[in-house]
């Protein structure tokens, strides 16, 4: 009950005080709400690179053809830390990925949710369990 | 729509918070308990400095060295309709609660507010790492109600003129000289001085050698190298985005001071004026008490300081090639020329 009280206390005060994650850019400029998408491809290529990672995909269709995707996700550094590296997610993974494709309807996406084939939310808590010291991650 | 459970919250980082006291650290989720401390122990993180003696360089600086973070929940200014300095710990706790719970919330499909990767998927929501923390209620500490001074008339003048300057030059998304600066990845807010923390990537290293501190900041890997030789100021037209910076020792405290801002980027309105002065004290093994004051007689009529210490964190500081993968400018330049192309056939259609 104290505990609610507080939260009552301080949850208006934070409606406009928190500090705010910041974006790098705005994304609805990039991607276009009205294109979602849910890609199913294999991780050809990762670019760990700031200030977005890029994920690429291959995604084939149900005649076979495959199409190269682009898939834009956070920046790497935190990834890093939590031991998430190019070794725990190599080239190869089966990755589905929901999104929203780029404005100008290019193959490129911004990920909004990253899943593994075998259902499992890729990356959160990491491979080291989100360990700050790279050191101690596996 | 709400996916999960917060990781947060069933780590166990609620009882961490309980144990607030003075400036503690805390993990967010696996790693064990910050040292015990008194919920009514002094919440200012001086009063542990006089106990707490530096370890020292070989040259006999108190040692700063390492990695460091100010992330941390604690907004700038003092939230509307708080009136007091501090929390309680349960307060804190509670505000805590509440801004992590928002930070990992997920958004309604299909809304503009849900076009972005996941926070939390990408290690950004700052409760999967290690953040500051203290009791306050604002990082502001003066003036005594914890909000950045009133901008004065000249202050006010100088923003309407970027602002028409901004007008004439089109559109933010016309060209990429009118985007703004840290989506062009020339520099970032938190690259300071002062330090701010950026809401991710918040870490930086302290290297020091005998006349030199170095002060490297993850986001978006910017260094300055202070002397600390007492040599003048340099002349005034000499200006850099992080302005160029002097430092002495005033005891145990490093004190920066620094000046030839070019202006094109002023902390929180100001102008190439400002002087920003930075304390840092050591005031235990994992803290550093992190001080500075603000002053820009053409921005504001008084001077303004924040508290925001800084804890340690794992190294090392990782590489940021900003430009390297910057894609997102030429994407969102296209994407504004479809929307225009879009608008155009529309009205054509119209007609």
């Amino acid at each position: 009950m104290r505990m609610k009280l507080a939260v009552a206390i301080v949850a208006a005060g934070l409606m406009t005080g928190i500090a705010q994650l910041h974006a790098h850019h705005a994304f609805a400029a990039e991607f276009d709400v009205n294109r979602p998408l849910t890609l199913k491809g294999t991780l050809v290529k990762w670019e760990m690179v700031n200030p977005h990672s890029w994920f690429h995909l291959e995604v084939k269709d149900k005649d076979g053809k495959v199409t190269p995707w682009m898939v834009e996700g956070g920046s790497p550094n935190q990834l890093i830390r939590m031991g998430v590296t190019k070794n725990t997610v190599p080239v190869g993974t089966e990755l589905v990925v929901e999104g929203y494709q780029a404005k100008d309807g290019t193959m490129k996406a911004v990920g909004r949710n990253f899943v593994l084939a075998d259902g499992k939310r890729l990356f959160l808590g990491g491979s080291a369990g989100g360990v700050s010291d790279p050191s101690k991650a596996k | 729509m709400r996916h999960r459970t917060r990781s947060f919250m069933r780590g166990g980082a609620v009882a961490l918070v309980l144990a607030l006291a003075a400036t503690i650290s805390i993990a967010g989720q696996t790693q064990s308990a910050a040292p015990a401390a008194s919920p009514k122990a002094a919440p200012a993180s001086a009063a542990a400095g006089k106990a707490y003696k530096a370890p020292r360089t070989p040259d006999g600086q108190p040692d700063l060295q390492g990695f460091w973070t100010n992330s941390t929940y604690v907004p700038l200014e003092r939230p509307n309709g708080v009136t007091k300095e501090f929390y309680t710990p349960d307060e804190a706790e509670a505000a805590i609660k509440v801004a992590a719970e928002r930070e990992a919330e997920q958004t309604e499909p299909g809304t503009t507010a849900d076009v972005h990767y996941d926070f939390s998927q990408f290690g950004l929501d700052r409760s999967q790492s290690k953040f500051a923390m203290n009791l306050r209620t604002s990082l502001i500490v003066d003036p005594a109600d914890g909000k950045m001074p009133p901008v004065n008339a000249q202050g006010q003048k100088r923003a309407q003129e970027r602002a028409a300057a901004r007008k004439t030059a089109g559109g933010q998304y016309d060209a990429v000289e009118n985007m703004p600066i840290g989506s062009r990845c020339i520099i970032m807010g938190g690259a300071g001085p002062p330090l701010m923390n950026a809401g991710y990537n918040a870490n930086y290293q302290i290297v020091q050698s005998p006349g030199y501190v170095m002060i490297l900041t993850e986001m978006i890997h910017d260094v300055r190298i202070i002397p600390l030789d007492n040599r003048p100021q340099p002349p005034s037209q000499v200006r850099q985005w992080v302005g160029l910076s002097r430092g002495r020792w005033e005891g145990d405290t490093l004190v920066v001071e620094t000046t030839n801002f070019n202006g094109k980027n002023g902390f929180r309105g100001a102008s190439e004026n400002v002087k920003v002065t930075e304390r840092f004290t050591r005031t235990a093994d994992d803290t550093i008490s992190y001080k500075f004051t603000v002053e820009d007689p053409t921005t504001w009529d008084r001077s303004w300081t924040a508290d925001a210490p800084l804890v340690k964190t794992g190294g090392p500081i990782f590489e940021f090639a900003c430009h390297e993968t910057n894609y997102g400018i030429a994407n969102i330049l296209a994407g504004a020329r479809a929307d225009e192309k879009k608008a155009a056939e529309q009205k054509k259609g119209s007609n």
